[in-house]
């Protein structure tokens, strides 16, 4: 699906990765990159609320297994504060309850590692769109 | 008797004689003997006499003086004899003694045997300060207290007897009429006659020394039976109780007797005992002969031996431990007793120590093993992130070459990564596989209850820390479960714990542990630890055996959601559920072995 990769406008999206995983910040960027999207890494709910990228964050990508605030509670936090950011949970739990959850909570997208571009594309779209 | 009469007269020394008594010199006529004619002597009738008197001392001797009276009195002819003797309490001679008293008498004062004279004023008194022999004459006019003592003595000879040099007494012979004086051959008569009163004297006093000597020894002897018949009548108990396997052998293999209970240890009859077939040469394995030398050659240097483990061979050929102690007899012979305790019980309760230690460490190994399982999946989830690392970096290698202008340098790079990422994974298994050792599920038919009873035993200690009260409430009869005994004890090792775990912010009332088996209307077991703790909360209920789920700050939430899948292994259930009043109730439930 390359019509809505974000290449064509003159501002990439900017997706804001959550996780506390050393190798999904590494490599993810760089996926991101090449799917036409900007983005930004942070290792923990905490840095994300404390960093400045909040009004320019498109989509969120957020793991939800984190010492300290999970995915969850950060999810949490950010309707709380009225924060209405698209959020895809991308985690290694494959347990459908884990899933379901996550939708119930309002998750416009859920992501099993490891996850295909596709999937992952396809995810972003969906949350893009609502936008 | 006049003899209360005589010692109320008793004069004390240093009193002065009274006026009106006749001086000594007036009632002694010792000069006389001399001057009167003698009477032939009777030399036959005198030893006679004497042989008489010996035969009486050695059959007799203790009425010796009165035989010695009634002999002086026959030979002399006169009308009373008899002997006094010095004396203490007037029952018997005591040379000790202040006064004389009477022992025998013979003729016509016999009634006043028993009567006496003061030592220091009276006749004998006389005779034993002038140490010789004195002839009186109505001594009564000197001594007002012999007045009493009828009839009168017309004349009295006093002759002293001595043993060992002192002066003992008197013999005397009376005369209450003039129809006879006393001559000198009467002297000479007293006179062998006094030296017989000496052998008599000494000789019951021998007697008496002797009687006391032999009462003596005969109450030493009679403790002596009396301890041997309680040491036996104890060693006879100790043989009867039954208690210890005892026998008596002798150095040539026989044994000789035996109580029941060694015959019941070795498992032979009574019959086969008497008719000799039971030696102990052959109750011995031939491995133990070596040891049964040893101790034989211990035995005859020093007449016992330790005791010490060996086996005998009952009559049907099995073996039994036991613990064997010998001693030889004293004297020197060839038998001894030995003592046989069977330790069949103390092997079987080892055995059983053994298995707990082993269950102990198989747990504990398993015990790990969830606790490696709470490891494992976070190592697992460690193995994850690399792996979706490399699918990241791969999706973006592949779309970088896609490129209209090839990204080559950034391809490398994720190439680089996916090949550190794919290192680390691998890193991780091995690591995964040192620790977590696979144990294949091993199926066997077991008694839940015992199992249960072996957790709760390993677990006492951690319990007792947490100050949990553990009851059991087994039911009896329950029938034999299949499955993995060790996975079910994991489970509930799990259900302890966690019970635990529920009450230990309980303070106000007691935190009990109760563990339950029953059995289940579907014919399996059932199994529930129930706490008193802090119960389960509504809202997370259907979550609790999900995996990753805790409540636990540092908890994996593996615990139950592993416990229950062994459970759904074993086609049986795990569950939970609220208590009426406090706490909850975790239940398992697994089929019997009929059901598989």
């Amino acid at each position: 699906m390359k019509s809505l990769d974000g290449r064509g406008s003159i501002h990439r999206a900017l997706v804001a990765v959550v996780d506390d995983d050393e190798s999904v910040r590494e490599s993810l960027p760089d996926l991101l990159g090449e799917l036409g999207f900007d983005s930004k890494v942070f290792q923990s709910a905490e840095e994300f609320l404390v960093s400045d990228s909040f009004a320019k964050t498109r989509c969120l990508m957020l793991d939800i297994a984190m010492p300290g605030m999970t995915g969850f509670e950060l999810q949490q936090e950010l309707k709380a504060r009225g924060q209405d950011i698209p959020i895809i949970f991308i985690t290694a739990q494959k347990e459908e309850t884990v899933r379901k959850r996550a939708l119930e909570r309002g998750a416009v997208g859920f992501l099993l590692k490891p996850f295909s571009d596709t999937a992952l594309l396809g995810a972003l779209n969906t949350a893009l769109g609502l936008r | 008797m006049t003899e209360s009469a005589n010692f109320q007269n008793d004069v004390p020394l240093g009193t002065s004689i009274p006026t009106g008594e006749a001086s000594l010199e007036s009632i002694l006529c010792t000069e006389e003997l001399n001057r009167r004619a003698s009477r032939p002597p009777d030399y036959e009738k005198e030893n006679r006499a004497l042989v008489a008197l010996m035969s009486a001392l050695d059959h007799s001797p203790s009425t010796i003086f009165q035989t010695l009276a009634e002999t002086i009195l026959d030979i002399i002819q006169c009308d009373s004899a008899g002997l006094s003797l010095l004396t203490r309490d007037g029952k018997k001679p005591d040379v000790c003694g202040k006064r004389f008293y009477w022992p025998a008498i013979a003729g016509m004062w016999n009634p006043h045997v028993g009567g006496g004279t003061p030592r220091n004023f009276g006749p004998c008194g006389d005779v034993l300060d002038r140490n010789c022999t004195l002839l009186f004459t109505h001594f009564e006019r000197r001594y007002p207290y012999l007045q009493p003592v009828i009839p009168a003595a017309v004349e009295c000879l006093l002759v002293p007897f001595y043993v060992g040099g002192q002066a003992v007494g008197t013999i005397w012979a009376i005369m209450h009429s003039d129809r006879r004086k006393f001559d000198g051959e009467d002297d000479r008569v007293m006179g062998s006659l006094g030296k017989f009163a000496s052998s008599a004297y000494q000789a019951l006093a021998s007697i008496d020394d002797l009687r006391f000597q032999v009462a003596e020894r005969q109450k030493a002897e009679a403790a002596v039976r009396e301890l041997a018949n309680g040491l036996q009548a104890r060693v006879q108990r100790l043989v009867d109780a039954n208690i210890i396997g005892i026998f008596i052998w002798n150095l040539d293999g026989k044994i000789l007797e035996a109580n029941d209970a060694f015959l019941h240890i070795v498992e032979y009859s009574r019959e086969d005992l008497v008719s000799g077939d039971v030696r102990w040469t052959e109750l011995t394995p031939p491995e133990w002969r070596d040891r049964d030398e040893h101790t034989l050659a211990h035995l005859r240097a020093h007449g016992s031996a330790q005791p010490y483990e060996k086996e005998y061979i009952r009559k049907d050929g099995s073996r039994v431990p036991v613990l064997v102690g010998a001693a030889l007899f004293e004297g020197g012979g060839n038998e001894g007793v030995a003592f046989v305790l069977n330790l069949t019980e103390q092997k079987r309760a080892e055995e059983v120590r053994e298995r707990l230690r082993q269950a102990q460490a198989e747990l504990a190994h398993m015990t790990r093993v969830m606790t490696i399982g709470q490891v494992a999946a976070s190592i697992a989830h460690e193995v994850n992130q690399p792996l979706s690392g490399i699918v990241t970096n791969a999706s973006t290698c592949l779309r970088m070459l896609d490129a209209d202008l090839p990204n080559f340098e950034g391809a490398r790079e994720t190439a680089r990564r996916m090949i550190r990422d794919g290192n680390r994974a691998s890193e991780v298994i091995t690591r995964l596989r040192a620790l977590f050792n696979k144990r294949n599920p091993t199926f066997e038919v077991f008694d839940l209850n015992e199992a249960a009873k072996e957790v709760v035993a390993l677990s006492v200690n951690e319990l007792q820390r947490n100050r949990v009260i553990p009851q059991l409430n087994l039911a009896a009869g329950l029938p034999s479960v299949f499955g993995d005994r060790i996975q079910i004890q994991q489970v509930i090792l799990n259900l302890i714990r966690n019970g635990s775990d529920a009450m230990s912010t309980v303070e106000d009332r007691p935190r009990e542990l109760l563990i339950k088996t029953e059995s289940d209307e579907s014919g399996g077991v059932r199994l529930s630890v129930r706490d008193t703790g802090v119960g389960i909360d509504p809202k997370v209920e259907e979550k609790l055996f999900e995996a990753f789920y805790t409540t636990k700050s540092d908890g994996m939430g593996i615990g139950l959601s592993v416990s229950r899948s062994i459970m759904e292994r074993h086609q049986g259930r795990l569950w939970a559920i609220r208590n009426q009043g406090l706490g909850a109730t975790f239940i398992l439930a697994i089929p019997c072995s009929t059901n598989t």
